[in-house]
């Protein structure tokens, strides 16, 4: 196989064995798998990253991958895949919440505990904020809630900005104009700007998901929506992650994750629930013993 | 709107957060929870391994021993991984599959036992162990799995071997790889996973 | 013969599931020639949430994996609520005695096979019982 180039730099030699090597990597370690009419596309993104992190041979790349040095797992995946974030994305997740999800929750909710549905990592606000809207479109019976809604981020720049509430035109681009009309105002520049009702109804906050300390001082969430980042995790991290998340979540409280990642990969402390619209996982309602 | 705010952060923080002698009291407390909340709580904390390891031996509830677990590999030193090490032969899928989870994570730490795992007479235990060379550095997992081959009878015990090798291996390995396939020849599969392997890793310096 | 006949409609769907690269490989290889189309999943989770999103015509699980083994996949498989409860498995053992054969079939196993599986094997008994449902 021809050598490939990159970038200007001399030939690196990567051949279509070694993409397969790397190919199965990462569906070992992420779940991501990619079929044969995608391989020229990763060739080319493979080749940047060598470049990027100036490995000299495949050999030297794929050890920096496989060690994860950097976060090189996530710099390589995020060089597949669009890292536009707008707001409904991923709404099959949002239809199982108002289709699914709500209806046993709320059957099993004792007194008048609000609704605490947890977006982590918000980043600039676009789910939180999809969450509520999605709710005041889509839920008969969203005024007979109460409901909090949470986004935390590790980046407090981030979290300002999901404040501030202001998008590009682009990240309307899943929402109906009436939607639009309804939540949001017009601004300058191809700007809008979240309505001052919409944004005070979102609570920002900072927070770091293996951070045991941090994350204690949130629990009782009936959902929380934690997309694309804990595949990422070392090993070490993604389990102390996800049993923090165990204990921010009620007994029975849901979790959605992102849309190629598997719990099977994460951690076996949630149950595997099938809905129509999507699959979720679930804090157990009791504890289970084992043999 | 329906939407309220309140503090999103409503408990209290733990009191006791830097206090160990204290949480390794309530890894025998009754409560499932207070023990969960005392193993989340010495994760790391290499004075608590005896602790940890007792305690696992107890526990009954399955996501305590997932914490105890976690606990230990954060620690990730050679008590710990003698402390995770008897779990690989555990009758229990979930625990096994845990302990070589936890393990493969500690490269360097379960390194001197690499011996004895993959000499193990339990085809099963030194099938779990070649597991253990995921993420050892290319040499290393390359020698260690080599090493086995070289001697190893049952056919299921190479494949697992194999496996590994086609992630990690050099072309220090393929010596090794083809006297395996001659071994097995007229076998359906075991040639086919030496061919492939060697295609992956022969462009690989040891 | 078999791709002949299977060009003209729609391809048969094999989900393998397998704890080892190569032995997905090695079985997707040889179902690919005989005219299937295969998808992968590498443990019992990640199956059962590939079964529940896309539809199959045959599940071919290895019995020895981690955490959850061949027969409480199926086990799990054949509870789940709707059609796919009876989507068809081939379990791939490493034992052929009668306990095995046993287990296979109270998990709920349509067929077993065991290991090491030979490529005409697979293909028989992949086309026999990806053809049952349709």
């Amino acid at each position: 196989m021809a050598p490939l180039e990159a970038h200007g730099a001399r030939a690196i030699h990567v051949t279509q064995e070694d993409i397969r090597r790397l190919c199965e990597f990462l569906y070992r370690r992420t779940g991501m798998s990619f079929d044969d009419n995608k391989r020229y596309y990763i060739d080319r993104r493979v080749t940047e990253r060598m470049a990027a992190t100036g490995s000299e041979s495949f050999q030297s790349y794929f050890a920096t991958l496989r060690s994860d040095a950097d976060h090189e797992i996530q710099h390589l995946v995020n060089a597949f895949t669009v890292n536009e974030t707008y707001f409904y994305r991923e709404d099959h997740q949002l239809r199982c919440m108002t289709s699914s999800l709500l209806q046993d929750i709320v059957r099993r909710k004792k007194n008048q505990d609000p609704i605490r549905i947890w977006s982590i990592p918000c980043s600039t606000g676009e789910e939180p904020y999809s969450i509520a809207m999605w709710l005041m479109e889509n839920w008969a019976d969203v005024d007979s809630h109460n409901i909090e809604i949470v986004g935390s981020d590790i980046d407090t720049r981030a979290l300002k900005a999901a404040a501030d509430g202001i998008y590009g035109a682009r990240a309307l681009m899943r929402l109906s104009p009436a939607v639009v009309d309804r939540y949001f105002e017009r601004l300058e520049k191809d700007e809008v700007r979240i309505d001052p009702g919409l944004r005070d109804s979102v609570q920002f906050t900072r927070a770091n998901l293996i951070d045991r300390s941090d994350m204690a001082r949130y629990r009782n969430f009936d959902i929380v929506f934690c997309r694309n980042v804990l595949i990422y995790f070392d090993d070490a991290s993604r389990r102390i992650a996800a049993e923090n998340l165990y204990d921010c979540l009620r007994p029975g409280g849901y979790i959605c994750l992102g849309h190629s990642e598997t719990m099977s990969r994460i951690s076996p402390l949630f149950s595997v629930c099938r809905f129509p619209e999507a699959i979720v996982y679930q804090r157990p309602e009791a504890d289970r013993d084992g043999k | 709107m329906p939407f309220i705010k309140r503090g999103a952060a409503t408990s209290v923080p733990d009191s006791d957060a830097d206090n160990p002698a204290a949480h390794v009291e309530r890894l025998n407390s009754a409560d499932a929870e207070i023990r969960w909340a005392a193993a989340r709580a010495l994760g790391g904390q290499a004075d608590a391994v005896p602790a940890l390891a007792a305690a696992l031996g107890a526990e009954k509830v399955q996501r305590v021993r997932e914490a105890i677990m976690t606990a230990l590999m954060r620690v990730g030193n050679e008590a710990s991984v003698m402390a995770l090490l008897p779990y690989i032969r555990s009758q229990d899928a979930g625990q096994r599959a845990t302990a070589i989870e936890a393990l493969q994570a500690l490269p360097s730490a379960i390194m001197p036992f690499m011996p004895a795992l993959l000499a193990d007479a339990e085809s099963d235990v030194r099938i779990l162990a070649t597991e253990l060379a995921r993420n050892m550095e290319a040499n290393d997992a390359t020698h260690v799995l080599c090493k086995l081959i070289d001697s190893e009878p049952h056919p299921n015990v190479c494949a697992a071997a194999i496996d590994v090798l086609a992630e990690v291996g050099t072309r220090d390995a393929i010596p090794t790889l083809k006297a395996c396939a001659e071994r097995f020849a007229g076998t359906p599969f075991l040639p086919f996973a030496v061919s492939t392997t060697i295609a992956r890793i022969s462009d690989t310096q040891g | 013969m078999e791709s002949e006949k299977t060009r003209s409609m729609p391809r048969a769907r094999i989900l393998v599931v397998d704890d080892s690269s190569l032995v997905r490989l090695y079985f997707r290889t040889a179902l690919e020639k005989g005219g299937f189309e295969v998808e992968q999943a590498i443990n019992g989770i990640e199956a059962l949430e590939k079964i529940l999103a896309q539809a199959f015509d045959l599940v071919v699980v290895d019995v020895n994996m981690p955490r959850m083994d061949g027969f409480s996949f199926i086990r799990e498989l054949r509870a789940t609520a709707g059609a796919v409860a009876g989507l068809p498995a081939l379990v791939i053992t490493t034992e052929a005695g009668r306990q095995d054969r046993e287990d296979a079939r109270t998990a709920g196993a349509n067929f077993y096979l065991v290991k090491p599986v030979s490529e005409a094997d697979l293909l028989r008994y992949a086309a026999i019982l990806a053809g049952v449902r349709a």
